[in-house]
């Protein structure tokens, strides 16, 4: 066996050198396609790893700042867009019902008061950690009116499963009127 | 053989030229796709410019909301208590027994001479000094709202309040006829009503696990947990942080609130 391996030893190695082309080109081809993927699914689905890093305190959400109680919910911006923002903390999200009107930009503000959370808004490609220490910050709009559920999608203790909320996607004009009688929005209660 | 073959990691080798030159290529193309592409795509000012978008994809802290409407302040006093798990580290921040056992006897005609009475009002001994601490410094900035509290809280120094809850935490928690834990545990204590965003009493209050700054409710009395959880569900106690028990107390059918209160009430 080891005489004819031997003899043919010029044959084995063009044999060998084909082979690890092929496969050279084919881990490169491979490679190229999940890098088009990334770049496909970022484009044109905004499937984007969120990068917009910002730190916060999460021992005094409560004393200062945009996360105070009473600044939580939907805000109307001067310019039309809307600003969402949400604390997440064991075992709930405040508010626990959130408007927003459809084909509006909104901007979604969020952090957590304890442990690691997860936002995730089914029906939509909104899926974000939620890190104490951090503020997670994401964009989008919604085309239709709706209502979507909000569960809390990072194990975050022994009440995990009971931490969900409540998006309502409401009509632009039902906003607009809601929001004439306050200055932050929820459909809590 | 071997001597007649070129170097492996060498440039003249072409396999290694090429291999390494592919490599190469693929990862500055990767990087500019991942740290310049993507982020300029992006619509937000702060990913425009080459360093910018470098900076952001790479991770640098910044400031994402641009120009927001400005901040609702409340409209009555909120918890301005700072929970951490550090927060009686210290000879000084975790209390003197002694001197909280003095400054308990303003106390003791409603908590009992040692913590525990019969008047409906929580039981202190054994509660944990967050907790108490918590309460205290609520009531002394008025968050949460007690005609017979805030006038005993009234000069009292964040020292006194410390010595206070390292006191009341410390005395023996009154162990009752052990009845409770020979009772039945109702489903909103156990487990919750996950359907309805209802987190189980256990998972913060309990012995499944506990929450800083939420109490041990072991044996309080029933109508003083049963006036609270009301008093959360329908905004008239607002001292939770972010409306934590808020939240959960809003929730709850007058079945789960008489249920869970009962519980903890044990025979009391």
């Amino acid at each position: 066996m080891a005489q004819t391996f031997s003899a043919n030893s010029h044959d084995t190695a063009a044999l060998t050198a084909r082979i690890e082309k092929r496969w050279a080109f084919l881990m490169v081809g491979i490679i190229s396609l999940l890098v088009a993927v990334v770049i496909f699914t970022s484009l044109h689905w905004a499937m984007m790893p969120p990068s917009r890093v910002e730190t916060i305190n999460p021992s005094t959400l409560h004393l200062s700042g945009e996360f105070v109680e009473s600044n939580l919910g939907s805000a109307v911006e001067p310019d039309g867009s809307i600003t969402v923002r949400v604390v997440g903390q064991q075992y709930s999200f405040t508010p626990q019902c959130i408007v927003v009107p459809s084909k509006t930009l909104i901007t979604f503000r969020v952090t957590s008061a304890d442990v690691i959370h997860g936002m995730l808004i089914t029906g939509t490609n909104i899926n974000s950690m939620v890190e104490p220490g951090y503020i997670s910050t994401f964009k989008t709009e919604f085309k239709q009116p709706g209502d979507h559920l909000m569960p809390c999608h990072e194990y975050c203790g022994v009440g995990h499963e009971a931490m969900w909320a409540n998006v309502k996607v409401v009509d632009k004009d039902v906003f607009s009127k809601m929001a004439l009688n306050t200055r932050r929005l929820t459909c809590d209660f | 053989m071997n001597a007649h073959r070129p170097r492996l990691i060498s440039f003249r080798n072409p396999w290694f030229s090429a291999s390494v030159g592919a490599i190469s290529l693929l990862f500055l193309f990767s990087a500019f796709v991942g740290f310049v592409w993507l982020p300029s795509a992006q619509d937000d000012a702060l990913f425009k410019g080459l360093l910018n978008a470098i900076c952001s994809a790479a991770g640098r802290p910044g400031a994402w909301l641009g120009e927001a409407a400005p901040a609702v302040p409340p409209k009555a006093p909120v918890s301005s208590v700072v929970l951490t798990p550090g927060m009686f580290d210290g000879a000084s921040a975790g209390g003197s027994i002694g001197r909280g056992a003095t400054l308990a006897l303003r106390c003791t005609m409603c908590h009992g001479a040692r913590g525990v009475s019969a008047a409906n009002t929580p039981d202190l001994a054994g509660q944990y000094a967050a907790s108490i601490y918590k309460e205290l410094r609520d009531f002394q900035s008025a968050a949460r709202t007690s005609a017979i509290m805030a006038p005993m809280v009234v000069g009292l120094s964040d020292q006194d309040l410390r010595d206070l809850s390292a006191y009341y935490a410390a005395l023996p928690r009154d162990g009752g006829s052990g009845e409770r834990k020979m009772q039945p545990v109702p489903t909103i204590v156990a487990t919750g009503a996950p359907m309805r965003n209802v987190a189980p009493c256990e998972s913060c209050h309990g012995d499944m696990a506990t929450k800083l700054g939420a109490p041990w409710l072991g044996l309080q009395p029933r109508d003083y947990l049963k006036s609270q959880l009301e008093a959360f569900a329908h905004g008239g106690r607002h001292n939770d942080i972010s409306a934590q028990m808020r939240n959960i107390a809003r929730n709850m059918t007058p079945d789960e609130i008489n249920a869970s209160a009962s519980y903890y009430a044990g025979n009391r």
